[in-house]
């Protein structure tokens, strides 16, 4: 584990999915299935977008929990109805508010047939100062990073150019493999 | 005037400090609203009474046109024209019960303001926070026309015109305009105007919204401007009568007070008043042509003009009752705008409860059934029918109710029980049920004050600064 450097772990950006800005929330998810389909089976399946603006340069990111709120009824009356919500009513009391108010658009094929147009920077995340890590830092860093700023990957770097995505879920099967390489050290020995 | 100036610039920055977090910028709301070079034409006023703490200390302070009774302390703050009204601040030996605790208060607990800024506010109650039951403290806050800071400790916050924090803790927040809060504990958040909200965790949740451009009409509050509209009209029209019970030291009462009844030498009180038994009318109440039946009071701020009140009825501070007959127990909350008209009178049915910030204002002859719970904003008999419930009814509610802008979840019995608990502690700590012997509130303890004036410096570096003060028996 002591070796690893955030490279050794990181997917290429060749590798992942990736859209142009004013592209669909549907056309991001079509190159999500793409990316997956070309991606190693026997990995983790990928969770996410990145958005590039015309120099090819990452903008943002896409990630499910993104998508889900896509699909979260909008418009002025049900912007009210979420607005009580920080005055601690339930979720589901907040649902039902939703239902009463536009009922039937909330079944999930409507909902998806809404969200599917909408372009992807409207939904995107933009990138934060603790998302980036260098590819040559030792993987203990990126592990704090991913600890600390409770991020599921972390953009990796050369220089000012994104060469790839450390994820947490490859970081953590790191983790798993050299906790059992140690526990069997330890048995031998 | 340049010691003042700089007391309130450094209030200011206090309170913009804590409210960094909302992005909320205190001064364009703040900045014209007292005329600091009158500041010194006021004089500050305090109570006497063999029946509550007499300590007070003031400490680089402007207190313009103030009041306060009780234990007191101001340090680093201006004032204006608010009642401190410490009359109901525990007692060193008493018990404060919260929840599972029993706690025990080693010393009189003391109203404590420090770096804040108060115009027209009305400070109130006791600490309802478990964590400093013997300090109400109410620091780096801004708070303007007609607030009510009452039983709610309160931190870092800018509350607006006719905004009520009612027993509850509050740190950085922002209360708007005619909203009230009584929610516990509420921390970084931003209340619109026009809310009404009443929480209690586990238990229930009530919520009201005004429609914001109708409140408007009532209360209209910008950055740069007064606050506005016809709440504040209406004030402003009775004020030239609360001037000449200022500038008169002793006045005698206009009216027949009974025995067991108090009215106070700074309350207003114009012909055809009739006052009964067990009466309190506190100071910068208005009364005209009103009758006041057992037991019925009428708190800080509050206007009862052509109306009847028939008796144990609760009008709390803020409230205005005008063209209207009340029936027995009825409760009037906070800062609530009840107008009928003289062809057009409103009727309450007894044991109402007429909830905190609810305005009436009518054209044609309205009726509130005996029992009801009424909220928001009614014009005519069809916002009536929207915005009240039976409170039988309501007390059967068992998950949740959706009216309009209403919304309640929880347990509607335990809501109709906390509020009749509520009124009931109410009228008892007033003494509405005073027997002779037995059940002494503020209507019979308040009877004889005494007031003592207090001034600023006149002119100087100092000029508008009131000197330290320490006042003890």
């Amino acid at each position: 584990m002591e070796n690893y450097r955030v490279k050794d772990l990181m997917v290429p950006l060749s590798e992942y999915a990736t859209v142009d800005k004013g592209a669909t929330l549907f056309e991001a998810i079509l190159a999500l299935e793409r990316a997956q389909e070309e991606f190693d089976h026997t990995k983790y399946r990928h969770r996410g977008v990145l958005i590039l603006d015309k120099n090819k340069r990452v903008i943002g990111k896409l990630g499910q929990l993104d998508v889900l709120r896509a699909l979260q009824p909008r418009g002025r009356q049900i912007n009210q109805i979420d607005e009580i919500e920080k005055y601690g009513f339930s979720p589901g009391y907040i649902h039902s508010l939703h239902t009463q108010r536009r009922p039937g658009s909330l079944a999930l094929v409507n909902l998806c047939r809404e969200a599917a147009t909408t372009k992807v920077e409207e939904l995107m995340q933009t990138l934060e100062e603790g998302e980036h890590v260098d590819e040559t830092s030792p993987i203990e860093l990126a592990i704090h990073q991913l600890v600390f700023g409770h991020h599921l990957a972390l953009l990796v770097t050369r220089g000012k150019e994104i060469t790839g995505i450390l994820r947490l879920t490859d970081v953590f099967a790191a983790c798993f493999h050299t906790m059992k390489e140690c526990e069997q050290t330890h048995d031998k020995g | 005037m340049q010691a003042l100036q700089q007391l309130f610039k450094r209030i200011i920055q206090r309170v913009n400090i804590n409210l960094r977090e909302l992005d909320y910028d205190v001064d364009p709301y703040t900045k014209d609203l007292i005329p600091l070079d009158q500041m010194t034409k006021f004089y500050a006023f305090y109570g006497i009474t063999p029946h509550h703490s007499l300590n007070f200390q003031f400490r680089h302070s402007n207190l313009a046109g103030s009041y306060f009774l009780g234990k007191c302390r101001t340090t680093n703050s201006i004032l204006y024209k608010s009642d401190i009204r410490g009359d109901e601040l525990k007692k060193k030996g008493d018990v404060y019960r919260c929840g599972k605790w029993e706690i025990p208060i080693q010393q009189d607990e003391g109203i404590d303001i420090k770096d804040s800024l108060l115009i027209k506010t009305l400070v109130h109650n006791y600490s309802h926070d478990p964590e400093t039951p013997e300090r109400f403290f109410i620091s780096n806050t801004a708070a303007v026309h007609y607030a009510n800071i009452h039983g709610s400790p309160t931190d870092g916050s800018f509350l607006g015109p006719f905004a009520t924090v009612d027993l509850t803790t509050m740190n950085d927040c922002v209360i708007g305009s005619f909203s009230y809060v009584q929610a516990g504990e509420v921390n970084h958040l931003y209340v619109d105007p026009g809310t009404v909200w009443v929480r209690s965790p586990d238990n229930f949740n009530f919520l009201y919204r005004y429609p914001q451009e109708k409140l408007r009409r009532y209360i209209d509050f910008s950055a740069g401007s007064l606050p506005q509209g016809l709440l504040i009209d209406f004030v402003n029209d009775r004020k030239e009568a609360f001037q000449r019970i200022f500038d008169v030291v002793n006045i005698e009462p206009s009216v027949t007070v009974p025995g067991s009844a108090s009215l106070d030498r700074y309350a207003v009180v114009k012909p055809k008043t009739q006052i009964n038994e067990n009466v309190l009318v506190s100071q910068r109440a208005y009364l005209q042509n009103a009758w006041l039946g057992k037991g019925a009071n009428a708190q800080e701020n509050c206007y009862i003009i052509n109306s009847r009140l028939q008796g144990n009825n609760v009008t709390a501070h803020g409230a205005k009752i005008i063209e209207a007959d009340l029936g027995k127990n009825v409760f009037v909350g906070f800062n609530s705008f009840l107008r009928g008209r003289p062809n057009g009178r409103l009727t309450i049915g007894k044991d109402c409860v007429i909830m905190p910030h609810t305005i009436i204002d009518i054209q044609e002859p309205l009726t509130i059934p005996d029992g009801h719970l009424v909220w928001g904003l009614v014009n005519d008999a069809a916002d009536l029918e929207a915005n009240s419930i039976a409170l039988k009814t309501m007390a059967s509610v068992s998950d949740h109710i959706t009216r309009g802008s209403m919304h309640f979840e929880g347990h509607g019995g335990k809501f109709v029980t906390a509020f009749k608990e509520r009124i009931h502690h109410i009228l008892e700590a007033n003494g509405a049920f005073y027997d002779g012997t037995q059940g002494e509130g503020h209507a019979q303890r308040n009877q004889n004050i005494s007031f003592n004036t207090i001034q600023p410096y006149p002119e100087g570096d100092q000029q508008g600064l009131y000197p330290t003060i320490l006042i003890k028996p």
